[in-house]
């Protein structure tokens, strides 16, 4: 009795999968194979604009990591020429401190506002210009370069002494101030090094910082030890005559100044350097004095 | 009766909390600077800030300062720096814009005291446009 019902389910399901396999006409596995067809979907992807926002991710993406590249690679590289020049002026009157003695306490003694008036004067508009003073007879006036600006040291020692008036520190400073236009610092200082690291980049190396440490050298021996030639001082001084000779107040004054720092320097030991800094101020007077008339 | 003594200090405490506001956040500009204990450039270093570095302006009744200082607020520190050393604006500072470059000096404190000295000591000036 069971073996006969057990037949006739056995052939009942077999007659039903037949039926069905003849409905669809596919298998399973078929059926599962269209669903990871892609070719099958893309219609449906593009229908949705699904493929399209996916190539926009794929772009961003890349677009996102060159972004980043970019970003990272910026990190590693040197400075301009003139960021250059700016951090080691600075750098250079840090690592200085002590030896120049420019940290001191000192009253206002309007400088600012009488350099200002003199370089406004002479025509000179739109110049940035920071002055240190320094409380040390070593160091008696220097410009070194700023980034953008000129950095002028002047020794308070050396005008107190000279008993020097506002409008002669500010023509002390216009003289400065043309010889740094002139570019003798940057020529005498300058190495090759600086012109070919400014502005490259060092990504996967160290940066070489020994352009800096040889900056900083020639800083010193420039301002303390080598200073100006003849001809350097001969420019700036004809320079100096055209640009004050039409005012003749600032021209007489100007005059009158490198005398007394003439005399000054003749007579006080503790200036003996200022000739071999600065080659002379009697020849500069003979520059600027007019021919003698040969009779 | 010891806390009758106290009474005029806490109202005073109170007073000097309600008057006081942040007037604003501001950067500080040069490459390196220093919160002074007082409004002038002699005064001691509180602390030693670089550039970028946000700075609360404080208005307060019990502080008076001269038109070239401004009273700040720097981390825990109350102390005084030049407003020309303040910008509304985030600077473009050297160390920003060149991080590996300017890490290499590995500048040690009496350095970083320095550069902050030095900004104090300079006299800034330009020449007006024509």
């Amino acid at each position: 009795m069971i073996s006969t019902s057990r037949a006739k389910l056995a052939l009942s399901s077999f007659l039903i999968s037949l039926s069905v396999l003849a409905q669809t006409g596919k298998l399973q596995d078929e059926k599962e194979l269209e669903a990871v067809d892609f070719s099958t979907i893309k219609k449906v992807l593009q229908q949705d604009g699904l493929m399209e926002s996916s190539r926009r991710k794929v772009k961003e993406v890349q677009i996102l990591k060159k972004e980043q590249g970019k970003v990272e690679s910026g990190r590693y590289f040197y400075p301009s020429e003139s960021e250059i020049w700016g951090f080691t002026s600075e750098y250079w009157l840090v690592k200085n401190a002590q030896l120049l003695n420019w940290d001191f306490e000192k009253p206002d003694y309007g400088l600012e506002k009488s350099f200002s008036t003199t370089m406004e004067t002479l025509g000179f508009y739109q110049k940035k210009y920071k002055i240190l003073l320094i409380n040390s007879p070593s160091l008696v006036k220097a410009s070194i370069p700023g980034d953008g600006e000129m950095i002028f040291l002047l020794s308070v020692p050396f005008i107190k002494t000279l008993d020097l008036s506002k409008l002669e520190i500010s023509l002390l400073l216009f003289e400065e101030f043309i010889r740094l236009e002139q570019g003798y610092f940057k020529k005498n200082v300058g190495t090759e090094k600086l012109k070919n690291l400014a502005g490259t980049n060092f990504r996967g190396k160290k940066p070489d910082i020994s352009m800096i440490d040889e900056l900083l050298k020639n800083y010193s021996n420039q301002i303390q030890e080598k200073g100006y030639t003849f001809q350097q001082q001969f420019e700036i001084t004809k320079k100096m005559d055209s640009f004050l000779k039409s005012n003749p107040a600032l021209w007489n004054a100007y005059f009158r100044l490198l005398g007394k720092i003439d005399k000054f320097i003749k007579v006080n030991v503790q200036y003996k350097d200022y000739v071999k800094l600065y080659p002379s101020p009697e020849m500069q007077v003979k520059w600027l004095s007019p021919a003698e008339k040969v009779l | 009766m010891w806390w009758i003594l106290l009474l005029p200090t806490l109202l005073f405490a109170d007073t000097v909390a309600t008057d006081e506001k942040v007037v604003g956040v501001f950067y500080f500009k040069p490459m390196f600077g220093h919160v002074h204990q007082s409004a002038t450039i002699s005064s001691a270093s509180l602390t030693t800030i670089q550039c970028s570095h946000p700075i609360k302006v404080v208005e307060s009744s019990k502080v008076s300062v001269s038109a070239e200082w401004a009273y700040v607020q720097v981390a825990d520190y109350r102390g005084f720096l030049l407003k020309q050393f303040l910008s509304e604006k985030r600077p473009d500072c050297f160390q920003g814009k060149y991080p590996k470059f300017f890490d290499a000096f590995n500048l040690d404190l009496s350095e970083l005291y320095y550069w902050g000295r030095l900004n104090d000591q300079y006299i800034q000036g330009e020449t007006r446009v024509k």
